[in-house]
């Protein structure tokens, strides 16, 4: 299974149209990687999809950066006992 | 004699959402007034006592002077149960008299005259189980009276009741401003200005089809022509708008662009171009520029409207435009299919083709899918500022409100956002 950070990146560059070797995880979504605010909401709907789980809009649409997003997501996990690759 | 009205006496009142979501189905408007204004105008109880669902309790208590869920309120005087989706004008029951339960042929209750004294031995702890109580043990009738079923009965027959209650209310005349040139056509017996109306030069009045009614403190700016029957509410301003026959506006509205046949409650925006047909709008909406309805299908058949998002139901008529909920907001360009439902506190951001027949409450129509959005929170922001420009106060109680309304929603919402995934995925 790939790991929690491996399948962020490969969901965001799906849906911002990115080469995922580009993707940081200090890179922020809007600043760096050119997320506009609709967007956000597909990345936390496909995060939703890829993960199976359900997160809080307000909580989820705060994170900024790739890397808080592979934090978020893990605890969202943890939480709702979805079984992940660290 | 005390008038009780009870939402829950109508067990459809889903059939009248998105409306009847964030208030009680006699707060309905049409004609000139609420449904609830007619009844109490027809049968001149001496006080009025109110039970609503409990999540709008609170709100509703906030809203009215007399007693809402108390038990208490029906003690000490006679009764007078009416189902509040009773047609005002064909309800010719006496209030005073003995106890009896009216009913249609199906068993609902369409009024229950209870006196005191039998009030007492029905005394029970909630309002169904009392009228329940009333019905098994007091004398029964069959009655069949008009009633209201859905929201589209009521832009349907609104032309009709705007020209009744304009000869009811019996005022004419001109006691606003009216500043030359004005066209009146028509006969002027078929208007009334009322006090500290504003009508701009270049505004046409025709009453020659129907009366027109324009309520205290309105202003209408060049250009507008209102056809009757028109009641325009208190407060409204109407910003060149081509005000066609049907419409019931206000109060506080700010309409412009085409609108027809439609029923616009308080606190709503139209400002712009766009047109806007036989449809029904909530409270604190918001359609932006170029917003436009269908309220006719190409081929002339009767239009369907989807309330659950699921059952397309016939309306019986040709001519049925949108249902738009409370908080609903549209962007730029919106275009709503014949019969469309957008739930309260809906987002539309339009592609440029016309909507979905259906879009939940508190769902965000973004590229074309229903998603959450960025969420409940942000809409109450939005709702909160939006009440804040006209000095009305966004209040945890009804904050408590809307969040049961997006529980009770959420199943419908739910559905159309995988819907929407899926073609995310794709």
């Amino acid at each position: 299974m790939a790991t929690v950070e491996e399948r962020v990146k490969a969901v965001t560059a799906n849906v911002l149209k990115l080469n995922i070797d580009e993707i940081k995880l200090s890179d922020d979504f809007a600043a760096d990687l050119g997320a506009e605010s609709v967007q956000s909401i597909e990345l936390v709907a496909m995060f939703e999809e890829e993960f199976g789980i359900e997160m809080d809009e307000d909580a989820a649409l705060s994170v900024q950066t790739v890397g808080k997003a592979v934090e978020f997501i893990t605890d969202v996990c943890k939480q709702q006992g979805v079984e992940i690759e660290e | 004699m005390r008038l009780v009205l009870v939402d829950s006496l109508f067990e459809a009142r889903s059939n009248f959402y998105p409306l009847s979501l964030g208030r009680p189905l006699w707060e309905l408007r049409a004609g000139t007034s609420s449904l609830a204004d007619k009844l109490i105008s027809r049968i001149q109880p001496d006080d009025t006592a109110y039970f609503v669902p409990d999540y709008m309790a609170d709100v509703y208590r906030a809203q009215v002077n007399e007693p809402v869920n108390d038990m208490a309120a029906l003690a000490g005087d006679d009764l007078f149960f009416v189902n509040p989706v009773v047609q005002a004008d064909s309800f010719k029951v006496q209030a005073k008299g003995a106890s009896e339960i009216g009913l249609d042929e199906g068993g609902v209750v369409i009024y229950a005259r209870i006196n005191k004294n039998d009030v007492k031995r029905l005394a029970s702890d909630d309002i169904e189980t009392f009228i329940a109580t009333a019905k098994a043990k007091l004398p029964n009738a069959i009655c069949e009276l008009p009633l209201w079923n859905y929201t589209w009965d009521l832009i349907l027959a609104n032309s009709e009741m705007i020209t009744a209650e304009f000869a009811a209310i019996g005022r004419n005349g001109f006691e606003g401003s009216l500043e030359e040139p004005v066209a009146v056509r028509g006969s002027r017996k078929d208007v009334y200005i009322a006090p500290r109306v504003k009508v701009h030069p270049m505004v046409t009045i025709d009453a020659e089809h129907g009366p027109v009614y324009i309520d205290e403190r309105v202003e209408i700016h060049p250009f507008t022509r209102i056809e009757g029957p028109c009641y325009i509410g208190k407060d409204s301003i109407l910003l060149g708008a081509k005000c066609r026959e049907g419409n019931s506006i206000g109060p506080y509205c700010r309409i412009g662009g085409e609108v027809e046949e439609s029923i616009i409650h308080g606190y709503s925006n139209k400002y712009h171009d766009g047109f806007l047909g036989h449809s029904y709008v909530g409270e604190w909406v918001n359609l932006g520029a170029l917003t436009t309805n269908s309220d006719l299908k190409n081929d002339y058949s009767n239009v369907s409207v989807m309330l659950d998002g699921r059952r397309a139901i016939d309306t019986g008529s040709t001519k049925v435009g949108s249902l738009i909920g409370d908080h609903v907001k549209t962007s730029i360009g919106t275009l709503l299919n014949t019969g469309s439902y957008l739930g309260a506190m809906a987002l539309i951001m339009a592609t440029g083709k016309p909507l979905p027949k259906h879009i939940p409450s508190f769902g965000w129509f973004i590229e074309g899918i229903v998603t959450k959005g960025f969420g409940k929170g942000k809409l109450y922001e939005t709702a909160k500022t939006a009440m804040s420009r006209r000095k009305c106060e966004w209040t945890p109680a009804i904050q408590a409100m809307w969040d049961a309304v997006f529980e009770m929603t959420a199943p419908v919402r739910n559905k159309a956002i995988k819907k929407g995934r899926r073609t995310l995925l794709k």
